[in-house]
Order: C-alpha cells, then sequence, then structure tokens
C-alpha cells in the first residue's frame, strides 16, 4: 500500500440554508478544496461523495455544479460516519495504486425535514415505539451518571467547552459562548439533556481532496500525511450491553491505533463525536485520553481545551459548529488538516503534528452504533 | 406513525405479533428462540443472528425485568404524547427491550430497579389511539 496525503480541504460553513438546494450547499466547499490543494479539474480521477439524507446521486448533483462529471463518482451512506467513510474509500483506491488524485465529499441539507429530532429509519423496531436520538444519548448520560458519579454540572461543562471553542471558529454554526446556568437552564430536550446538550440540526458540506504522496509533491510543500484509515461497523447485541462503553469506538481505537504506530499519549489535537455532551466523555476514554471513569476529571482539568493537553474539538465540535450528519466527517479531516498546517489562528493548538478524527453513525436497534470511523493524520 | 403497526378499528398496535393479548386482557411479549443454537431475541424474525438458522419460533418472554437506565423525553415526532419515558429493560432471558416506562413520577425511578410488563397508549395516528407494550414499577 502507498502512502496517502490530504492535499486540500474546504468548508461550506454549517448553517441553515432552508432557500438553497443540496447542489447549491455542496458546491463551494468542493471548489474551496480543489482551489486550496491547486489542482486542475481534469486532475481528478476519481470522487466520493457521503450523505445520509441528500437522496440518489448527491455526488452527481453537487459536482454537476462544477462541471466534475464523466468520472467514477461513488455515493455513501453510513448515518453520521457517511462522509469519513467515503474518506476511507477513496483512501483505500489511492493507497492500491488504483487513482493519484481523488476528491472526498460530505453534504447534508436537514433543514428540509423542518426541525425537531433526526428522522430515522421506520422500518426499526426501536424507532416505531419512540426512540429519538436525543433518548438514545440520554439513557446513556444517566447510567454513566450514576455508575461513576458524574453531575449534571459536569455534564453541561461540556457545551460550555464546546461553544468556548466555536466562538472561535468563524465557520461555525454557533459562534457564541454559553455558561453553565444557561446550559441547564435550557429547556427541556430528553433528560438529563437540554437544548445546549444537544448538536443542532443543519446544512453544510464539506471536501478533501487526497493523492499518493508521490504525486502530493507536486501540488504542495506541505502534505499531510494519512496514518490510519479505520471504519468498523458496530455488533448486533440482543442482551445486554453496557451504554457507558461504546464498543465500537474501543475497537476502532486499538485497530486505528497499531496501524498508525501512535498511541493516544501522541495525539495532539482531536475532532470527536459530540453529537451529546456525554458522547464527548464516552469517547475521552474510548479513544485513551484517559482511564474508565476519569473523563470529567480531565475536562475539569482543561486538558481538553485549548491549551490543555490534547485540545478536543478545537472547531466548538458538533454542539457547537454544527452536525449536518453527514458532510461531519470530512469537515473533521478538513479541521484537523488546517490544524496540522497551522492555519486555524484563534483556535490554534500550537505545534500540532498529530491529529485524530472520530465519527460514529447510530439510530438503529441493537447496536452501540451503526458505523465507527477513526482516522489520523500527521506532520 | 409505525410502519409494522397493525391496525384495527379502535386501536393501532405497535408491537404487532411480538405482543399477545391474552383472554384477561393481560399482555405477553413475544420474542423469537433459535430452534438450533438457543439464542433468544427481540422483536423476533425469521433468521437467528447467532448462527444464522431459520429454525426460529415464537416464544413468550419474561414478564419481568430490571430497569437498565431511563429518558424522559419532551420533543419527539409528531403523534407521540410528551413528555413520556423512554427505557431500556433487561429481561431473564437475556433479551434488551426497548420500552416506555409508565404509571411512575420519573423521580422515583431507580438504576436496576424491578419492573413488569402492562400496556398503554402513548399518542394517536391521525385521532387513532397507538397502543402497545410498556413496563411500570415493581414486580408482575
Amino acid at each position: 500500500m502507498r502512502e496517502v496525503s490530504v492535499i486540500g480541504v474546504g468548508i461550506t460553513p454549517f448553517a441553515k440554508y432552508r432557500d438553497k438546494s443540496l447542489a447549491e450547499i455542496g458546491w463551494p466547499a468542493v471548489k474551496s478544496a480543489i482551489e486550496d490543494a491547486g489542482v486542475e479539474k481534469k486532475d481528478i480521477e476519481a470522487a466520493y461523495c457521503g450523505s445520509a439524507l441528500g437522496g440518489m446521486m448527491s455526488g452527481q448533483r453537487v459536482l454537476k455544479q462544477l462541471g466534475i462529471t464523466g468520472l467514477p463518482i461513488t455515493n455513501i451512506e453510513n448515518a453520521c460516519s457517511s462522509s469519513s467513510s467515503a474518506f476511507r474509500q477513496a483512501y483505500i483506491a489511492v493507497a492500491a495504486g488504483v487513482y493519484d488524485v481523488v476528491l472526498v465529499m460530505g453534504v447534508e441539507k436537514l433543514t428540509k425535514f423542518g426541525g425537531g429530532t433526526l428522522p430515522l429509519e421506520k422500518e426499526d423496531f426501536e424507532v416505531t415505539h419512540g426512540l429519538v436520538m436525543p433518548a438514545l444519548y440520554g439513557m446513556r448520560a444517566r447510567r454513566y451518571m450514576h455508575d461513576y458519579g458524574l453531575t449534571e454540572e459536569q455534564l453541561a461543562g461540556v457545551a460550555v467547552k464546546a461553544h468556548a471553542h466555536g466562538a472561535l471558529n468563524p465557520e461555525a454554526q454557533f459562534r457564541n459562548e454559553v455558561t453553565l446556568d444557561e446550559v441547564m437552564g435550557a429547556r427541556q430536550i430528553a433528560e438529563p439533556f437540554t437544548l445546549l446538550h444537544c448538536c443542532p440540526s443543519g446544512d453544510g458540506a464539506s471536501a478533501v481532496v487526497i493523492a499518493s504522496a508521490e504525486k502530493a509533491r507536486q501540488y504542495t510543500t506541505k502534505p499531510v500525511r494519512v496514518a490510519c484509515s479505520e471504519v468498523n461497523s458496530g455488533k448486533y447485541m440482543t442482551g445486554f450491553r453496557d451504554m457507558t462503553t461504546p464498543e465500537i469506538t474501543v475497537r476502532g481505537a486499538k485497530q486505528a491505533y497499531e496501524e498508525a504506530g501512535i498511541g493516544p499519549d501522541d495525539v495532539d489535537v482531536a475532532e470527536v463525536h459530540d453529537a451529546f455532551t456525554i458522547a464527548e466523555l464516552l469517547y475521552y476514554e474510548a479513544l485513551g485520553f484517559c482511564d474508565k471513569g476519569d473523563a470529567a476529571k480531565l475536562l475539569e482539568d482543561g486538558e481538553t481545551s485549548l491549551g490543555g493537553r490534547i485540545p478536543v474539538n478545537a472547531s466548538g465540535g458538533l454542539l457547537s459548529k454544527g452536525h449536518p450528519i453527514g458532510a461531519t466527517g470530512t469537515a473533521q479531516i478538513a479541521e484537523i488538516v488546517r490544524q496540522l498546517r497551522g492555519q486555524c489562528g484563534d483556535r490554534q493548538v500550537e505545534g500540532a503534528k498529530v491529529g485524530l478524527t472520530h465519527c460514529t453513525g447510530g439510530g438503529i436497534s441493537g447496536f452501540d452504533h451503526g458505523a465507527c470511523s477513526i482516522h489520523m493524520f500527521s506532520v | 406513525m409505525a410502519e409494522t403497526a397493525e391496525h384495527t378499528e379502535a386501536h393501532v398496535l405497535l408491537a404487532g405479533e411480538s405482543l399477545r393479548t391474552e383472554p384477561d386482557g393481560s399482555v405477553r411479549l413475544v420474542g423469537g428462540r433459535c430452534g438450533d443454537c438457543g439464542t433468544t431475541f427481540f422483536p423476533s424474525a425469521h433468521v437467528c443472528p447467532e448462527c444464522m438458522s431459520e429454525k426460529v419460533a415464537p416464544t413468550d418472554l419474561s414478564s419481568d425485568g430490571s430497569l437498565y437506565s431511563w429518558s424522559v423525553v419532551h420533543v419527539a415526532p409528531r403523534g407521540w404524547n410528551v413528555p413520556y419515558i423512554a427505557g431500556y429493560v433487561d429481561l431473564a432471558d437475556n433479551v434488551r427491550v426497548f420500552s416506555h416506562i409508565v404509571d411512575v413520577d420519573p423521580t422515583a425511578l431507580e438504576m436496576d430497579m424491578p419492573v413488569s410488563l402492562t400496556k398503554a397508549v402513548f399518542g394517536d395516528d391521525d385521532g387513532v389511539p397507538v397502543e402497545s407494550y410498556a413496563f411500570t414499577p415493581g414486580k408482575g
């Protein structure tokens, strides 16, 4: 397998674009990534597009706007892990030597559903009985609070940190700081979560151009190396499962660290799937940033804030940057690439050399999550 | 509301064949049991998720369980009466069931407390009551 590098990234800032089509939301991210990479349209040999709810041929609908057509375009759906799964397919193709330069993108328009909780698959038994994503994470939170003594104040602290970071990101959906009282006093969604414990609904797109390491040198003197690329599905369990331990992330992280030859202590900056406040704490532990039960202490000590030992979600994360679900995976990758290039301005993690992205997709019965992707990057 | 639901004149029964009503009005959860490897699961299916055997037969599940966790849901899709309590209940058969928890003040709920099977109405589908199984604190 060949070494693979990221040479360009772009984002359509996450927001509510009710009057724009999916195609109109998508193309600015792609154009921006191509310009950032310095490649010509004709250099792109294949494209992979992740979208969960964009409908048929999301990739073609976006790419025809820019006249990027006639090449192999593959659309990939893996819920919230859609574009990170697309990234893995692109990575495999380049690493295997099938292509030299490939475009990966993610695009989503959630405002078309009019608001409320994310629409889930109606054939799923638990969904037909009233399971919604905030309730699923709320049950994880409640159990973790019982088993490990986490308080509601500590849980709310995740949202405070996310917004403090998001306030420094000009591309975040929310760029306002919030206080602990504001988080805890917001309207109830699914206990113990108020609105500010939950990622917002929104629209957006993100795109990445990757190339073989050899080809990358033609375009840039600062390629960002893909250190590992890992996608897993969850294990279907009909009986008891420990909802305080996200098994798919624990398993994926072990594989990712082995593949990269890098350990959790080597990670300088990480973007993790904080769809709800509890998720970020569970992932500190699952990714090995701290021991089981110590997540709240890691947060309270400031270790995961900017300036700390391992800043997590410097972009604002899903809670503040936003979560147009299929667009999130490549947006996380765009953030880490910019961090490793030193392009993040006020939210820059100084001297970052190794970054990690983690993106899970869920919403069906019997799984911790249906899908989980972990990628690592280095310079 | 639910594509798998069974519509009767009076009610929409969400659980379909996964819930049986006895002549005395009480209810039983019906799961699947694999005739080859013995795995029990809920809801049932035509193939065993453990060994792929198609010798799956309906089996009555325990009506008693323990409450693994819960969340009081205030925002849900149209048709649901909110707030409602969503929970996971672990049955003695090593089967975890997603269920509404009813007839209790949520502040009285405790982790791992015993709960037992009942039925309840959760909302409406164009004016027709939507009904299914639920659990409530206490031994059945």
